[in-house]
């Protein structure tokens, strides 16, 4: 049988049967195969299309637009395309029934490989004639923008040549549109439309039709899934707004009174709309505004609170400036507002009596420099001098270290725009007024002159660069204050970089003359840090470096003393570059020398801490190959003597602890044993860490393959050749374990696991429980001095987060703790809780809860600890597990806020019970709350002031639980 | 019908910087005396009743108007009224007794007053203040209740 729609019967069947859709992909193939011509279709249709009955001519057009819509879309020639355009333009004189399958049938045709852009000038014209946009539905006024968005995408040339009927119809469909979405289609098309199609004589009613939606308000619907926000309008609309030169004077008018408007939401969108305008509007434009535009905004940006209002209006002084100062050789009209400006924010800044009134003030100063190099200029000539000027006021010395940081801000401007030279002789006096203040004897002063006198180096004058060493040497040598000591130091180096010659006859020869530097003990530290400091500039760090190595190879006394120095500053990697220690390492042999030193001072221990770290750290920066040759050179003597006496090890330690990953040579396994032997058997408890350092070092580094499964047979085979009977070992064992572990876990090796477990084990045994968990404190706890990036380490993310699942897998296996071993095992808990990111916590609750809880029983300094700051945490966090033991945790927080032995757990469960108060439920809160104020009375009397603080803080919050004037949602 | 601010554009003073730590507040063993730093800190960010800005940007309370006794066990705060004629004044000195009551150990007898000279009807103020059963009353006072509680709130 063939199918229905070979018959003319077909319309009858497309106006009776309502199912008729499921055939359209039938039809399709029919079509495709040639089965069927689509004129013939079309005929068959033609009843439907036709019939008196608009009812079913409904019908008739939406089955075939549906059909047009599922068609392939290059099916259809330019021929039948035309026709069928044809065809549905004239339907859109027909019932208004029809119309939205009209619009959304030509919306498909539209689609269509093979339209052409010439059958839509009749459609458009018939459209806005016969069809009112605004009494149709939302999807169909929808369409019908889409409809002329495609267009005008396909072909602006055309569309232009519609001429104002086009624009005039557009505008008319538009007019009255209250949908969001559809507001939020139009707002993002029509920019571009404005844009391209000339408006001609509807340039105004364009501008009105848009205008009209200014400033928006509007509520999204709380049940709406997707909803469009105001702000998504009232970014949208802005660009609308100001898309076109032409719609300036009447957008400028709009902005001036919703400047004025008392509604907060209306000035910030008139001051977005303003930045927002200056990409297109001509400067002329702003011209018979700009007073009134100052005034409004000098209004706002005066806002005491409102920190986004405050932005706004900066954002859109920024931009009217910098528009402006685009015609600064043409027209007086910007010069006079920027002094506008100027004035006005002068007069603001020597009435200002608090710093929150001059930064204020002095912050619209800034904008306004930064937005041009014009304005810069202007702004810099004259509030230089004013500035200076208003220093001598002395008003307050607040405000007086401020206008020294404000001439330091307003130099950067004037260096970013490049016109130093334009305010030459103002800019000069800056450095001047440094120096006044540094005079001055209060330290505030002194660091602020210093602070600025870095930022304006570069215009220091030669005969200022003297007053200004007198003071700084002076603070370098006496001052207590550690601030004002890095600062002067920073400042010292400063100069030194502009003025080496100047720097080297007065301070280097001069006042802190390295021949006499032994004379003055007092001072000598603190001028050996600023000699180390400055030796890291090139023209320095010859003669420095030289006459400290001499001191340190024949002074004894001194040596310490300039180790220290050199190691401290040596270790700033900002000052000193990896290049630069090479570089000294290689001028001046700086290893050999503390080497030297370190071997004939061996026995005298507390001085030396520095001579390793200084060793390790340059070594550190060297390439592989000048570490390999140091160790050639420097081993076997230095093993010789690790024979007879294990301190000698110390100097091992320090030389092999930063090696590169690569650097391996065959010493390393005599190395790695007597490391082995001495981590256990070492009579010197820092020996045996540096033992143990040295041991994990080597596991974290060595490539995978040969030289770490031979590192790590050493390794075993040490560790079962030992008397597992000699109890002695036993706590250094699980130490090295720990050891062990941290290396293994840092460099991503599953092999962790194996120690590990030792290590858990252990924890339920009562006589090495508490090395147990020291050794997993080990793990967890970051040290400045082993295992770092700086040396070399491969450190793997996340191992702590590893670690976390690990030890809680590991100890779910355990046995039961007894009440001896209870503690160590909370606190090995602790360290791995205090130490794991709080996410992992997160998902972890009901797990760690209960440890927490019961932690808090203990008479344990550092496991309270941290479980106070887990409690904290989970409490902010609103976490239930606390809130349902409310009943167990609040007495053993009010406990603690007893606790004899340290303040901060005092502090710290205090301030629990501030966060409980704070987070759950005034009906949770309130049985307990009398209770906890009676109890919190005795803390108010605390003999420390910081619990004191806290305890005010947690009582005064219980108080208004449930009091009137308490700010909780319930 | 909204009532206006008494003094609608109050003079705004500078915030004094939060108190340094010393290492003697560090060390568990020495005892730390209350003071009046301590004191006023206590009552430094009572809010104003009627403008969103500290007493002490209002300089209404001052660090030297305290005096502190800790053998006494006596605590005195005077303070200022924005202007002579203020009628918050009595609300005022009723959150900073409020505010003591709360934080101090009661071993402390606290007496608030006026500065003298600086209130029209200085003594009619320092008379409720002193008033125990009056201040008690007042407290019973759900609204003002409240408002103490807002004013205190914003530490």
């Amino acid at each position: 049988m063939t199918s229905v729609w070979f018959t003319p019967q077909f319309a009858e069947e497309i106006m009776k049967n309502k199912d008729l859709f499921v055939e359209i992909q039938s039809i399709i193939t029919d079509l495709l195969a040639g089965h069927i011509e689509i004129t013939q279709l079309v005929e068959n249709m033609g009843g439907a299309l036709t019939d008196k009955d608009a009812e079913n001519r409904e019908k008739g057009m939406k089955f075939f637009t549906k059909l047009l819509k599922e068609l392939p879309k290059n099916f259809l020639t330019e021929l039948q395309l035309k026709f069928i355009s044809k065809f549905y333009i004239d339907r859109l004189k027909d019932n208004h029934r029809v119309i939205p399958s009209v619009i959304e049938g030509y919306l498909a045709i539209i689609d269509m490989d093979n339209y052409k852009v010439q059958f839509c000038g009749e459609f458009l014209t018939t459209l806005f004639r016969e069809v009112a946009c605004q009494s149709q539905l939302r999807q169909d006024r929808y369409n019908i923008y889409l409809i002329i968005n495609k267009l005008i995408q396909m072909d602006l040339e055309f569309m232009k040549t519609l001429g104002p009927d086009f624009v005039y119809g557009v505008i008319s469909s538009m007019e009255g549109e209250r949908d969001p979405r559809n507001l939020m289609f139009l707002f993002t098309t029509l920019p571009h439309f404005i844009k391209s199609i000339p408006l001609g004589h509807l340039t105004e009613e364009m501008y009105e039709v848009i205008a009209c939606y200014y400033p928006i308000d509007f509520q999204p619907s709380p049940d709406d899934p997707a909803a469009v926000t105001r702000q998504d309008l009232a970014n949208a609309l802005n660009p609308c707004l100001c898309a076109t030169p032409d719609f300036g004077e009447n957008c400028m008018v709009l902005l001036v009174e919703k400047l004025d408007s008392s509604l907060r939401l209306a000035k910030i969108d008139s001051l977005k709309l303003l930045s927002e305008s200056c990409k297109t509007f001509k400067p002329e434009t702003y011209a018979p505004f700009l007073k009134t535009l100052w005034s409004s905004i000098n209004r706002e940006i005066s806002h005491k609170t409102d920190e986004e209002l405050k932005m706004a209006a900066h954002q859109a002084l920024s931009a009217l400036v910098a528009k402006l100062a685009t015609t600064a050789n043409t027209d007086q009209a910007f010069e006079n507002f920027v002094k506008g400006i100027l004035i006005s924010m002068q007069t603001a800044i020597a009435e200002s009596t608090t710093i929150t009134q001059f930064v204020q003030s002095s912050k619209v100063l800034l904008t306004t420099a930064n937005a041009s190099k014009e304005s810069c200029v202007i702004i810099t000539k004259s509030m230089i001098p004013a500035i200076i000027a208003y220093y001598e006021f002395k008003t307050s010395p607040k405000l007086q270290i401020a206008s020294v940081e404000f001439l330091g801000d307003l130099h950067d401007l004037a260096v970013h725009w490049q016109v130093l030279d334009q305010i030459e002789s103002q800019i000069k006096e800056i450095p001047r007024m440094c120096l006044t203040a540094v005079s001055q004897p209060a330290k505030e002063y002194q660091i602020a002159g210093f602070k600025t006198l870095i930022r304006v180096k570069n215009i220091l004058e030669t005969d200022l660069v003297l007053p200004f060493i007198e003071v700084l040497i002076h603070n370098v040598q006496y001052s207590q204050d550690n601030d004002l000591l890095s600062v002067s130091v920073e400042t010292v180096h400063a100069i030194a970089r502009k003025y080496p010659e100047l720097i080297m006859s007065l301070v280097v020869k001069g006042r802190c003359n390295l021949e006499n530097l032994t004379e003055d003990k007092v001072a000598l530290q603190k001028r050996l840090n600023l000699l180390s400091n400055l030796a890291s500039i090139n023209d320095f760090t010859k003669i420095i470096i030289e006459e400290m190595l001499k001191i340190i190879t024949t002074n004894e006394s001194e040596a310490p003393k300039v180790v220290e120095a050199l190691s401290e500053t040596m270790s700033n990697t900002s000052l000193f570059s990896d290049q630069k220690v090479t570089q000294i390492e290689s001028d001046h042999g700086l290893i050999d020398s503390i080497l030297i030193w370190l071997l004939k001072e061996i026995h005298n221990q507390e001085h030396l801490i520095h001579g390793y770290v200084l060793i390790s750290n340059t070594i550190s920066s060297l390439p592989p190959e000048k570490q390999q040759k140091l160790l050639e050179k420097h081993t076997p003597s230095i093993l010789n003597k690790c024979a007879d006496e294990e301190i000698y090890f110390l100097i091992l330690e320090s030389l092999y602890n930063s090696l590169h990953q690569s650097v391996y040579d065959e010493k390393f396994e005599e190395i790695m044993k007597l490391s082995l032997c001495l981590a256990l058997k070492g009579v010197n408890e820092i020996v045996r860490t540096k033992a143990c350092v040295l041991v994990a070092h080597f596991l974290n580094k060595a490539e995978y393959g040969q030289q770490f499964e031979l590192l790590y047979e050493l390794l075993k085979n040490h560790l079962t050749s030992c008397k597992r009977d000699d109890t002695d070992i036993c706590p250094k064992l699980i130490i090295l374990y720990g050891w062990i572990t941290k290396a293994l876990i840092m460099r991503g090796s599953d092999m962790f696991l194996f120690w590990l477990q030792k290590i858990t084990n252990t924890i339920t045994n009562t006589e090495y429980c508490k090395q147990a968990s020291e050794a997993i404190g080990l793990i967890m706890t970051d040290c400045p001095n082993h295992l770092t990036a700086k040396q070399h380490c491969r450190i793997s993310l996340l191992y702590k987060q590893r670690m976390f699942q690990s030890f809680s897998n590991l100890t779910d296996k355990i046995g039961p703790s007894t009440p001896d071993t209870k503690e160590a095992y909370l606190l090995s808990w602790a360290y791995v809780i205090g130490k794991a990111p709080k996410s992992v916590l997160n998902n972890e609750v009901l797990k760690i809860s209960p440890i927490v809880i019961d932690s808090l029983d203990y008479d344990n300094k550092d496991l309270l600890l941290v479980m106070l700051e887990v409690m904290c945490h989970f409490t902010q966090a609103k976490q239930t597990t606390i809130s349902d033991s409310l009943q167990t945790v609040l007495p053993r927080l009010v406990n603690l806020t007893k606790y004899v032995k340290s303040m901060d757990v005092r502090i710290k469960s205090l301030q629990c019970l501030y966060e409980i108060a704070n987070s759950y439920r005034t009906s949770l809160l309130l049985p307990y709350k009398q209770d906890i104020l009676f109890d919190l009375a005795p803390s108010l009397d605390d003999k420390k002031r910081l619990v004191r603080n806290m305890a005010v803080k947690a009582r005064t919050r219980w108080f208004l639980i449930g009091a009137p004037g308490e700010e909780k949602p319930n | 019908m909204t009532k206006t601010a008494d003094n609608v554009n109050p003079h705004i003073y500078e915030k004094g910087s939060e108190r340094q730590i010393t290492s003697a507040e560090h060390d568990e063993e020495l005892i730390d005396e209350f003071d009046a730093r301590e004191i006023f800190d206590l009552i430094r960010n009572i809010n104003d009743p009627e403008h969103p800005l500290t007493l002490e940007e209002l300089r209404v309370v001052e660090e030297s108007n305290i005096a502190v006794d800790n053998k006494e066990n006596r605590v005195t705060v005077y303070f200022t009224p924005t202007i002579p004629h203020c009628s918050m004044a009595t609300l005022i000195g009723l959150s900073i007794r409020v505010q003591l009551i709360r934080a101090l150990p009661s071993r402390f007898k606290v007496t608030v007053e006026v500065s003298e000279g600086t209130h029209v009807s200085e003594h009619a103020v320092n008379k409720q203040l002193a008033d125990k059963e009056r201040v008690a009353a007042a407290l019973e006072n759900n609204n003002l209740v409240q408002i103490i509680n807002q004013c205190i709130a914003v530490m």
